[in-house]
């Protein structure tokens, strides 16, 4: 019995690297050929060259569209993360009759896909003879991420002992010294993770975004604009720095990830000791 | 004093919650409610006015066109094709990760999760390196003598857009999958061994019970971002697999009829609900029951 156990879960070891070789090797060789040294997009490999990078990075549309993501990404991400902590704070502490449907309104966006999302905007904004423009991405972001963010930071609450902040309270803290003092650094790891993930979602929005974008790029509609040529090394340029954006963020939510459950175990280990 | 304190932490309450609940309402409930509304008004191209009078012209614009069929059929087998595949992949491999998986386990989750960061249109444009007549799958194919002739069929098809939604929404169905088996402790195995359950009873009792929300969530996930993907079917489908995002998007994007449009999409999510409805009917019927386990 316990062979055949150890048998399944070998047969699942290899489905576990088969997975992951599918889920990596295609992006690893869109990598690999932006740094080819002629055009072509086919092996054999001939050799490595940044010609493309130059190329790429000459283009202004491109430099357009790399800063219209990164502010898009971080003010999506600050928003979200303020926004969402308020109202997963007041969604806890609220009362139990109207915290269903707040919580369902929170939550909602994510049950549409983002085309209809973005098609709703786009009426929304006509209708209203609203013009289409950076703002209305920003709009579109803030809506498509906010779910994500709320969702962490309400696990997060969930989780914290409640009973330290009547502590606080009854030495005399007030409502927001205790969110700072005792509430925010329990939740920290957490809101940072929360930020990473916000920004990432903003950097790679595509769906929602061509809907309600005026005449402005952003890095996704940049590469979009580009996928119809049949052979472009620069959409692998493209591709390579929107993934080595994305993977620095991923480096730092799993950063703050480990800090967070070393801290958990040395918190584990102080009460052992106490 | 205890009331007024009580009050006063509703209020409190209230008011954290106040900008995010305004700005979704403004900004989501608002937009997808009067979309409905919309879809029964007479449009102007690229624009429209409220004040015409209702009708169900759109309805009948959208039921007549001669594509829309088949564009929901087509939608609807990418989106059941993705969810089965995905749930395939994904059963096994949040199974391993979190009851074989060791000391890989953190490992492996972070690598999921990078893959969950990695850009929507760089894996549909990987895709098409990876199987176009030229590209990487068919270069190796041929240099290795087992084809004279590249794999037509690898790309723009219906093949090519189901392996590039699975690719996407994968790294998402494992974390909910796993998320979904950690409640439930490998000691409990041992100890339903020693009551004499096999495999399928340890299946049918413990495993089943406790996945059967997550797999229906996943599932669903995996059918709606499928059955609604605009991009991939264009860059990666056939001339005969279109599907009814890329239809929805032309109605708004290239012939500017927002009504028409929105008829179409109310359409599509009128389909999503009977299938959630399905859903939940089947679990119902079947009798499987979420069980809380300790940790």
């Amino acid at each position: 019995m316990g062979d055949l156990i150890r048998r399944r879960g070998l047969a699942s070891g290899v489905v576990v690297g088969a997975t992951l070789l599918f889920l990596f090797v295609p992006l690893a060789v869109v990598v690999l050929f932006s740094f080819h040294s002629s055009g072509g997009l086919t092996f054999p490999f001939e050799g490595f060259s940044v010609r493309w990078y130059e190329e790429v990075f000459a283009d202004e549309t491109f430099s357009e569209a790399l800063v219209n993501s990164l502010l898009l990404g971080l003010i999506t991400s600050a928003v979200t993360v303020i926004a969402g902590t308020a109202a997963a704070y007041g969604v806890a502490r609220s009362d139990s009759r109207i915290r269903g449907g707040l919580r369902l309104l929170f939550l909602a966006p994510v049950l549409l896909p983002g085309l209809l999302i973005g098609a709703a905007l786009l009426t929304f904004f006509a209708r209203f003879q609203f013009d289409r423009s950076l703002l209305t991405v920003l709009i579109g972001h803030v809506v498509f991420a906010f779910p994500f963010v709320f969702l962490l930071v309400q696990t997060a609450l969930e989780r914290l002992d409640l009973t330290i902040e009547d502590v606080a309270r009854d030495l005399g803290a007030g409502p927001w010294m205790v969110f700072k003092r005792v509430t925010l650094p329990q939740i920290a790891p957490v809101l940072a993770g929360a930020a990473a993930l916000a920004f990432m979602l903003s950097f790679d929005e595509f769906l929602i975004t061509f809907f309600v974008i005026g005449n402005e790029q952003t890095l996704p509609v940049y590469i979009f604009g580009r996928l119809g040529r049949t052979v472009d090394p620069g959409i692998n340029v493209a591709s390579t720095l929107l993934l080595a954006g994305t993977a620095l963020v991923w480096v730092v939510a799993a950063v703050a990830t480990l800090r967070a459950a070393r801290n958990d175990r040395a918190a584990d280990r102080m009460e052992v000791e106490v | 004093m205890a009331a007024s304190a009580h009050r006063r932490s509703r209020n409190q309450a209230i008011a954290l919650s106040a900008p995010a609940a305004l700005g979704l309402l403004l900004f989501f409930a608002a937009p997808i409610a009067a979309f409905f509304v919309y879809s029964f008004l007479t449009g102007a191209t690229f624009s429209f006015t409220a004040d015409t009078p209702f009708t169900l012209q759109n309805y009948v614009d959208v039921f007549q066109a001669p594509s829309t069929g088949d564009l929901l059929f087509n939608s609807a087998i990418v989106g059941l094709l993705v969810g089965i595949t995905c749930l395939a992949i994904g059963i096994p491999f949040a199974y391993w990760v979190r009851y074989h998986a060791g000391r890989l386990q953190s490992l492996i989750l972070l690598l999921v999760i990078a893959a969950l960061f990695t850009s929507y249109l760089v894996r549909i444009y990987a895709w098409r390196s990876m199987l176009g007549t030229d590209g990487v799958i068919n270069s190796a194919i041929q240099s290795l003598g087992l084809s004279e002739e590249p794999l037509e069929f690898l790309v723009f098809s219906r093949f090519a857009v189901v392996v590039a939604i699975v690719h996407i929404l994968l790294p998402f169905v494992i974390l909910i999958l796993y998320a979904g088996f950690r409640p439930l402790d490998p000691r409990y195995f041992e100890a339903s061994e020693d009551l004499g359950a096999g495999m399928f009873q340890r299946w049918r009792r413990m495993v089943m019970p406790l996945i059967a929300v997550p797999v229906a969530s996943a599932f669903m996930l995996c059918f709606v971002v499928a059955s609604a993907d605009y991009v991939t079917p264009q860059f990666l489908g056939g001339p005969e697999s279109s599907m009814v995002g890329v239809q929805i998007q032309n109605y708004f994007k290239a012939q500017g009829d927002y009504p028409l449009g929105a008829a179409l999409a109310v359409v599509v999510v009128l389909g999503y609900l009977a299938i959630q409805g399905l859903i939940l009917l089947a679990m119902r019927l079947t009798g499987v029951r979420r069980i809380e386990w300790g940790t």
